[in-house]
């Protein structure tokens, strides 16, 4: 069974001001055959940006529960083309 | 006297003269909260433009402050006519009006000098006023003629007040050779209400005005004003934002949340999810909506908006600061959502928790973020300064 990688985008007041509003663009960006294979939600504040010390900077997002600080969507890209040529969309 | 259960709802619309961008009418309106009053006021200054604005406003804001300070309306009409100047031979004064004092529980007397009369709608229907005439002495020697009405307002009742432009909208053409005319108004008004129960008195004036705009063809002869009192039950709304200081008050904020009768807003990544958690309620945040350039929302089922907190608190102070009492709303996001929602209700409820989220302080950040307190603060003088709103804060 092919489980989605899940891309969690925070919406949260500091990633919003931070470039995070960019990332909501993220699923314009996907090449049509990424699309069944990755599934974007929004999330409310992942509560990670008071502790700059151990996760870094913001806007923050996460695959597959991993938080990754000060996202783009081209480091988001980069990230889900690794899952799936690790095959971890499976 | 009756119990204070009521809201006394006021919107006004307004167009100017085609030629002048300074309308010559003036609509005032104040709230005295101690007293639970509401005084109207509307004067039309002879002519167009800056100055039939002046006399207007001059005469307008006597007569508000007067009224308020509860002067006999027989000397407020006199004082109102020694000030300004009149034309003797014509009979004719520089500036009409209308003053309208409506008490919390209805009781409502009327004044009205050289206007088109005031329009009564019980249960959607003209009801005639029983108007006393009264002669008023001037200083300058002329005697003029007032109205004065003394009723109580019954629940859902409506006041049109309108100038004249509105009445003489249309004038010279075929179809309306003397003008629109009050019955024509009257009748518009009542298959208005007919069609919606529960039209705004924002909605109301403003069709009443594109009405007799497009009398006049989109080139209004003269100023027009019409301003709608709605006596109703007051419509509550409650905004909710900002973690309680501490996590032990979630449940509390989240139990006024949820008893709350009316609508309800939620402000705030944080709160929102408090907010689901203790309702046990699914939080879903949507990708891909119309925010012009703010946070995303949210959907929790039960509450009628979820916003981020405080980027979005700021826009709708721009938003306040900007807008016109009366002027349009059609803008779109988040931000608009919320003005929309605050200006169509009476009583608003703010709940604001003041945990402090010291991340917001980053001075890196490329923004600064205002204090949730003090936007909340500033939210609520505009609500009650500019729009007449009542509103109550709580902080958690």
């Amino acid at each position: 069974m092919n489980k989605a990688i899940e891309v969690k985008i925070c919406v949260g007041t500091l990633c919003s001001v931070m470039g995070g509003s960019d990332l909501q663009l993220l699923e314009e960006h996907l090449p049509q055959e990424w699309q069944e294979k990755v599934r974007i939600v929004g999330s409310t504040c992942l509560d990670v940006c008071k502790d700059r010390e151990k996760y870094g900077n913001p806007p923050f997002a996460s695959v597959d529960g991993t938080i990754v600080p000060g996202a783009t969507i081209v480091s988001l890209m980069e990230l889900i083309r690794e899952k799936i040529e690790r095959g971890e969309n499976r | 006297m009756r119990s204070d259960v009521y809201h006394i709802d006021v919107e006004s619309a307004q167009e100017a003269h085609r030629a002048y961008h300074c309308c010559g009418d003036v609509f005032l309106s104040q709230r005295k909260r101690e007293e639970g009053r509401v005084v109207v006021v509307m004067s039309d200054g002879l002519g167009s433009g800056a100055i039939a604005n002046v006399l207007a406003t001059l005469t307008a804001s006597m007569a508000l402050n007067f009224t308020l300070k509860k002067q006999e309306v027989e000397r407020t009409a006199q004082i109102i006519m020694d000030t300004l100047p009149a034309d003797g031979e014509k009979q004719l004064s520089y500036a009409t009006f209308i003053i309208v004092d409506v008490e919390s529980d209805g009781e409502t007397r009327i004044i009205e000098f050289d206007n088109p009369p005031v329009l009564l709608f019980r249960k959607g229907e003209p009801t005639p006023l029983l108007r006393e005439v009264k002669e008023v002495q001037s200083r300058a020697g002329g005697q003029r003629k007032m109205s004065i009405s003394h009723f109580f307002l019954n629940a859902d009742d409506r006041l049109v007040l309108m100038s004249d432009g509105v009445t003489q909208s249309g004038m010279g053409r075929a179809t309306m050779p003397f003008g629109y005319g009050l019955e024509n108004v009257s009748r518009y008004v009542r298959n208005l209400l007919r069609r919606d129960t529960s039209i705004s008195s924002y909605a109301l004036s403003r069709a009443v005005i594109l009405r007799a705009r497009n009398n006049d063809l989109m080139q209004p002869q003269d100023d027009m004003t019409c301003g709608v009192i709605h006596f109703r039950t007051p419509r509550r709304l409650l905004v909710c934002t900002g973690p309680p200081f501490s996590d032990s008050r979630d449940g509390r904020m989240g139990e006024m949340v949820r008893d709350f009768e009316g609508r309800k807003i939620v402000c705030g990544g944080t709160t929102s999810q408090i907010v689901s958690r203790v309702l046990g309620v699914p939080l879903e945040v949507v990708l891909g909506g119309e925010t012009d350039g703010l946070p995303a929302t949210s959907r929790i089922p039960g509450i009628d908006l979820v916003t981020e907190g405080v980027v979005t608190l700021s826009r709708v102070v721009e938003i306040l600061k900007g807008l016109r009492v009366g002027g349009e709303m059609r803008g779109v996001g988040p931000a608009w959502d919320i003005v929309r929602m605050l200006h169509s209700s009476d009583e608003i409820y703010f709940l604001v928790g003041t945990r402090v989220n010291i991340a917001h302080y980053d001075p890196t950040l490329p923004i600064e973020l205002e204090a949730r307190r003090t936007l909340i603060r500033r939210i609520i003088r505009l609500l009650e300064s500019k729009f007449l709103k009542e509103t109550h804060v709580e902080f958690i």
